[in-house]
């Protein structure tokens, strides 16, 4: 546990001493001026510099070197609470897999859960304590800082019912903790504010289940509306919700039909099955169409969408029962439609079914409205507040310039933040106290209700910071000082039922039965209703799905992660309709000014199918400050064009302005991922429609007849509901692997018979089983959501660097080109990408289908890419692994060049070698880095191992048992991660594999199976539910 | 035509004739064989290993469970040290680490590229014996490393050309991954 005594391995750092004896090979590479070869990280062979091994001064008990440990501690991303493993390694966090054992996500785990790693090795993140002095933040001892802390609380100490403390909400012990703290001095309760979650939609909750959010049972629904409630993009608890919605549409006959309602397509949106392009802010019609209280034709007029769509949908929703209807609250009145929905549900019979607010996430419980923050603001102004303490959010970027929160915070004469990372709040800080991250921390989360989620450190401190608990303890003034706990762990564990014995029995699980108290929510103070606004378009601003409203931009995982539904990293777009676009004569990537009354901002325009022609959508969380470091500062704040207006419950508008968009003539080349979003016909992503899978099952066609699913629609076998298939590729159709194994080096593309050619690299019957092994991946695109966690969980599995927009962090390289240099010109280095392709919708209507396809090495049979490589350093493992040898790598590329698939990635500027402007993990972000996976350096080609270092790893312990690799033993680290279930890994060749009975579903396809690769990574067709049911 | 290629040849022959010898010189500088630095302290592996016979698995206690064979920590060495051999000079540089609470920096000799793997508990439960790839470090003053430690030499064994014959796997990615 100790981080300062370092064992061997993690201290394995090259000292600037050379040896004493013989020709070191870099000296011998510059006499011969070879000096381009793999450099440093993946260089060196023997001893080329003097390493040190340093060893443990006295060996920790629970350790061995070189072995994981794994701690069970609590996810504090969001308000969710999900329980998480942290794998550490010598003392360091490396990895964080989701807590099977958890109720709430079950094993799963997103992107921002996976990036808290980044959160907790940040470059940017304090030292220590900062006082500011002179007008800048330095770096004190906690001592000193203590003191000033201590000295200022004293000073205010009459006026102390005037101060204000803004916590992060959170569930469970701490807010409890604080708010007795807070009552000893003689301050009002802290504000428990979540920028994150959907305000408006907690306070119709509450008023209508008395509680914030109610459990979500997607399987139970036949049909689910959402009027903008993005319950796979971060709305409430995404993991959870996004595994029963997976679990859902998986049971495909029964499963439930999504219809999204709204302006914009967000990433739930895409999973619809059909979108109803409403105007923003007129959703409600549509519920009082379907409620009764209006007429399909006002409603028609009101919302702008077609009236036969809007019958369709009462007709649908009168007959499917139960249902779900869902509201998400960023719009004008957005708290009224979330209880007419809820008053909805009612009168259909959902609530208790579908929607069980008896079984209700707790991780909500006791949020306070944004209004409280501008209700601070207000008395900021006025110079009535003498203290204010933030701790762990940031208001002076999430409250819109126009709430006039920042300007007000400067008048506050004592500013504390207890934030770990820098952002404008911290910025404006005259005493900065970094709290450990949660990470490095005690605590206790309430999840669900009477279950807790146990978080204990995986590390210690990275930095010299300290929890906010033992900080509060260690400054109280209060006469009874001496009878408080001694620091916030002791206290945790005298507020645990059974004490510190029972904590011990219940932590290696991470969760256990018992009850903390939420904090009572203030009562919201009066609304400020919205100025009427003018403009040529609606605006709207939403939460990014993994950067939320900008907690996640300090993480260059993140960053990098193209956005689900855009595809578009690093930077913030205006997302325009294509006739839109035209009108304007932009193009992508062409600015335009976006204006309000609040503020404007000169964006690229990314030309977006799924918004409404007359919407401008904007996504926040980019666009930090200067001083919030260096990765926050990509794209530009949305925030900044909101005129300030609250809902009726207190929740801040998002999505109820008009902007006025004109052309400005700049322009910025886009930093997307995306090739095409159109298949061209290539059948990459495939589906079928319920009709055409029923159909299947029925026996009315069989699949192994080799007819492509365009042929079954032009015979017009099917029933009648069911269309073609767009995108469907004409091939034919060769359901499981064709080599179920792979004996032999080259693959062996034959079946069974010829299964023992004699070529084989080793016999048959070799002990390690190699020749009867075929590693083999299924993904289910009825499952798959497109959330990207996968991708998330890829980068932190196998140290793959980010590369940035056209710089990494900060402009490296002259852009001589125009075209810049990273994600600009192709450069990511996403093993695993998200594809996202649509199908329909050509003529610009609403009407279009989506696929997600996640793309990464087929490790095909016959691959394209082995007999290309003049250096061998590509070849088929025996047990149908296509392996990448780095060091026989010389970079022709020829191999990428010759992958039909794209998944070959070339690492240009040395992004894993610390020497390199590039560098992807600047100190100490490469503390992260997992030591069983190779840091490539320049000029290596480089693509998805399907985690062979996991393969090693099970093999490796199974010898040590003396067993063999039990069936679905382990999985990779995206199919660990995958929040939707829809990846799964193992041992095609083995009957006992999950796996191998997946390949011979009969929705399988191989993507260009057209060109005999036989790859092994095969695909289930996603199921559409077209308007109209499967019948 | 024919004496123009004639001219070509040579100049390329010359070429191919460089590359090689660049690429064989190449080869054997990358290997460290022989390196023997003297230590922080000079611990006599002869004393603990030969003449006392200690199991190499007192110290490296990690070598049987984890790909890493450990290294013994400074706690370890004071166990018997405060009682043996107190006054001898080297023991008295390992005591005064001890009491400054420093670990002992020691210079690592046997190193694998970082794009090899080698887990050392297959090979020692496999019954490979530490001096097959340390050399007999129980007769070394200074520990100095006998092998090359290159790919080849891995290999040899691997393929079952040891004594006795251990047939293991050698594709690539049993150790490049």
């Amino acid at each position: 546990m100790s981080n300062k005594l370092k064992s061997k391995s993690d201290a394995s750092v090259d000292s600037p001493e050379t040896s004493a004896s013989g020709v070191k090979r870099r000296d011998f590479l510059k006499v011969f001026g070879a000096g381009t070869a793999v450099a440093s990280t993946m260089v060196g062979c023997t001893s080329e510099s003097v390493e040190k091994l340093i060893p443990y001064l006295v060996s920790p008990d629970e350790t061995v070197p070189g072995v994981s440990t794994y701690y069970a501690t609590t996810c504090r991303e969001c308000s969710a609470a999900c329980g998480i493993i942290a794998e550490t390694r010598d003392g360091r966090a490396i990895k964080l897999e989701g807590n099977p054992s958890h109720p709430v996500n079950r094993g799963a785990l997103c992107a921002r859960g996976q990036a808290s790693l980044q959160g907790l090795y940040n470059p940017d993140r304090y030292r220590g304590p900062m006082v500011r002095k002179g007008g800048k933040l330095v770096q004190v001892t906690w001592d000193e800082a203590l003191k000033v802390f201590r000295d200022k609380l004293t000073e205010n100490r009459a006026n102390a019912a005037n101060a204000v403390f803004i916590n992060r909400h959170e569930s469970g012990n701490f807010p409890g903790f604080l708010n007795g703290w807070l009552a000893g001095m003689g301050m009002p309760a802290a504000l428990s504010i979540d920028p994150d979650a959907d305000y408006a939609a907690i306070s119709a909750n509450r008023q209508s289940y008395g509680v914030s959010w109610p459990k979500l049972d997607f399987s139970s629904a036949k049909l689910i509306v959402s009027f903008g409630a993005d319950f796979l993009d971060g709305w409430g608890s995404s993991v959870s919700q996004q595994l029963d919605f997976a679990d859902a549409r998986a049971k495909i006959e029964t499963a439930p039909r999504l219809v999204y309602v709204g302006p914009r397509r967000s990433l739930t949106g895409l999973n619809a099955d059909q979108w109803i392009n409403a105007k923003q802010g007129s959703e409600m019609a549509i519920v009082q169409m379907l409620a009764g209280s209006t007429t399909v034709a006002q409603a028609a007029q009101t919302t702008g969408v077609d009236a036969a769509v809007l019958v369709g949908l009462q007709k649908e929703f009168a007959a499917a029962k139960p249902s779900m209807i869902l509201a998400g609250g960023n719009g004008p009145a957005g708290s009224d439609l979330c209880t007419a929905v809820n008053a909805l549900n009612q009168a259909q019979g959902n609530v208790g079914v579908t929607i069980k607010p008896a079984e209700a996430l707790n991780g909500f419980e006791g949020i306070d409205s944004p209004s409280q923050l501008r209700a601070v603001a207000q008395r900021m102004q006025t110079g009535a507040v003498p203290v204010l303490m933030v701790r762990g959010v940031n208001p002076a970027h999430t409250m819109p310039k126009s709430s006039g929160f920042a300007a007000a915070m400067a008048k506050v004469p004592f500013k504390v933040s207890f934030s770990a990372i820098p952002d404008e709040t911290t910025a404006m800080a005259d005493l900065v106290l970094p709290d450990n991250h949660s990470l490095e921390s005690w605590g206790i989360a309430e999840p669900v209700r009477g279950t807790l989620s146990l978080q204990q450190p995986a590390m210690d401190p990275v930095f010299d910071t300290r929890s906010t608990g033992d900080v509060l303890l260690s400054v109280s003034l209060l006469p009874d000082a001496a009878a408080m706990a001694k620091d916030y762990r002791t206290h945790l564990i005298s507020g645990f039922a059974g004490g510190a014995n029972a904590l011990a029995a219940a932590l290696p699980k991470g969760v256990t039965s018992g009850s903390s108290s939420s904090p009572t929510p203030k009562a919201a103070p009066a609304a400020i209703a919205p100025a009427a606004s003018s403009g040529t378009h609606a605006l709207m601003v939403y939460p990014h799905p993994v950067i939320g409203t900008g907690a996640g931009a300090n993480k260059p995982w993140l960053q990098e992660l193209p956005d689900p539904v855009t595809k578009v990293a690093w930077q913030t777009v205006a997302e325009l309709h294509p006739t839109t676009a035209k009108a304007l004569g932009v193009e992508n990537g062409d600015h335009v000014t976006v204006s309000t009354s609040a503020g404007k901002l000169s964006l690229p325009v990314y030309i977006y199918l799924g918004v409404r022609p007359d919407t401008v959508a904007v996504a926040a969380g980019r666009g930090h400050v200067e001083a919030a470091g260096r990765y926050a500062k990509a794209g530009s704040n949305a925030f900044d064009l909101l005129p300030y207006a609250e809902d009726k419950s207190g929740a801040v508008m998002f999505a109820a302005a008009r902007a006025n968009v004109t052309k400005d003539g700049g322009h910025t080349r886009i930093a997307t991922t995306e090739g095409s979003a159109r298949q061209h016909g290539r059948g990459i992503g495939q589906a079928m429609t319920l009709a055409a899978f029923l159909g299947h099952a029925e026996g009315k066609s069989e699949i192994t007849e080799h007819v492509s699913a365009g042929e079954h629609a032009a015979q017009g076998e099917h029933a009648e509901g069911g269309h073609e298939f767009p995108g469907d590729a004409s091939h034919e159709f060769l359901p499981g692997l064709r080599s179920p194994t792979a004996n032999d080096a080259q693959g062996d593309l034959g079946g069974p018979a010829q299964k023992s050619k004699e070529k084989g690299m080793y016999a048959p019957d070799h002990w390690s089983g190699m020749a009867k092994r075929r590693w083999a991946m299924t993904i289910d695109l009825a499952r798959c959501t497109g959330c990207s966690a996968c991708v998330t969980a890829c980068y932190a599995e196998n140290n793959i660097p980010t590369v940035g927009a056209d710089w990494q962090g900060a402009k490296v390289l002259p852009d001589r080109t125009g075209f810049g240099s990273n994600i600009t010109r192709s450069r990511e280095m996403a093993w695993l990408r998200l594809e996202r392709y649509y199908e329909g919708g050509e003529d610009g209507g609403a009407d279009f289908d989506t696929r997600f396809v996640p793309m990464l090495c087929q490790h095909c049979g016959n691959a394209p890419c082995e007999p290309v490589c003049p250096v061998y350093a590509t070849y088929h493992s025996p047990d149908g692994l296509n392996v990448q040898v780095y060091n026989r790598c010389v970079g022709t590329r020829y191999c990428s060049n010759n992958c039909p698939y794209k998944v070959r990635y070339f690492n240009w500027f040395g992004y894993g070698e610390p020497n390199r402007p590039q560098y992807a993990f600047p100190e100490p972000l490469n503390w992260q880095l997992n030591p069983d996976v190779t840091v490539r350096g320049k000029g290596v080609m480089e693509k998805c191992t399907f985690c062979v270092q996991r393969i090693r790893e099970t093999e490796n312990r199974a010898a040590l048992e003396h067993r063999g690799v039990e069936a679905d033993e382990f999985t990779t680290a995206c199919a660990e991660a995958c929040p939707s279930r829809a990846i799964t890994f193992g041992d095609a060749a083995d009957e006992k594999w999950a796996v191998a009975k997946l390949v011979d579903d009969k929705r399988v396809y191989h993507v260009f199976e057209e060109l005999n690769t036989y790859t092994a990574v095969v695909y289930l067709k996603k199921v559409n539910h077209p308007a109209g049911g499967a019948a | 035509m024919k004496t123009k290629r004639k001219w070509l040849a040579v100049p390329g022959f010359l070429a191919i004739a460089a590359t090689a010898a660049m690429l064989s010189a190449y080869a054997g500088a990358s290997s460290s064989e022989g390196n023997s630095p003297a230590q922080p302290i000079a611990f006599p592996h002869t004393v603990h290993a030969g003449q006392l016979k200690m199991n190499c698995v007192y110290c490296h206690f990690s070598a049987t469970k984890s790909p890493d064979p450990g290294l013994p920590a400074v706690g370890t060495c004071m166990g018997c040290h405060t009682v043996v051999s107190p006054a001898k000079p080297e023991i008295q540089k390992l005591a005064g680490f001890w009491s400054r609470k420093q670990p002992i920096p020691w210079v690592r000799i046997h190193k694998l590229p970082e794009y090899v793997h080698f887990p050392h508990m297959r090979h020692v439960n496999a019954g490979v014996a530490c001096q097959t790839c340390h050399g007999d470090v129980q007769n070394m003053k200074q520990v100095s490393q006998k092998n090359s430690l290159n790919m080849g030499w891995c290999i040899n064994c691997h393929v079952g050309r040891s004594n006795p014959p251990l047939k293991a796997r050698y594709d690539c990615s049993s150790c490049h991954y």
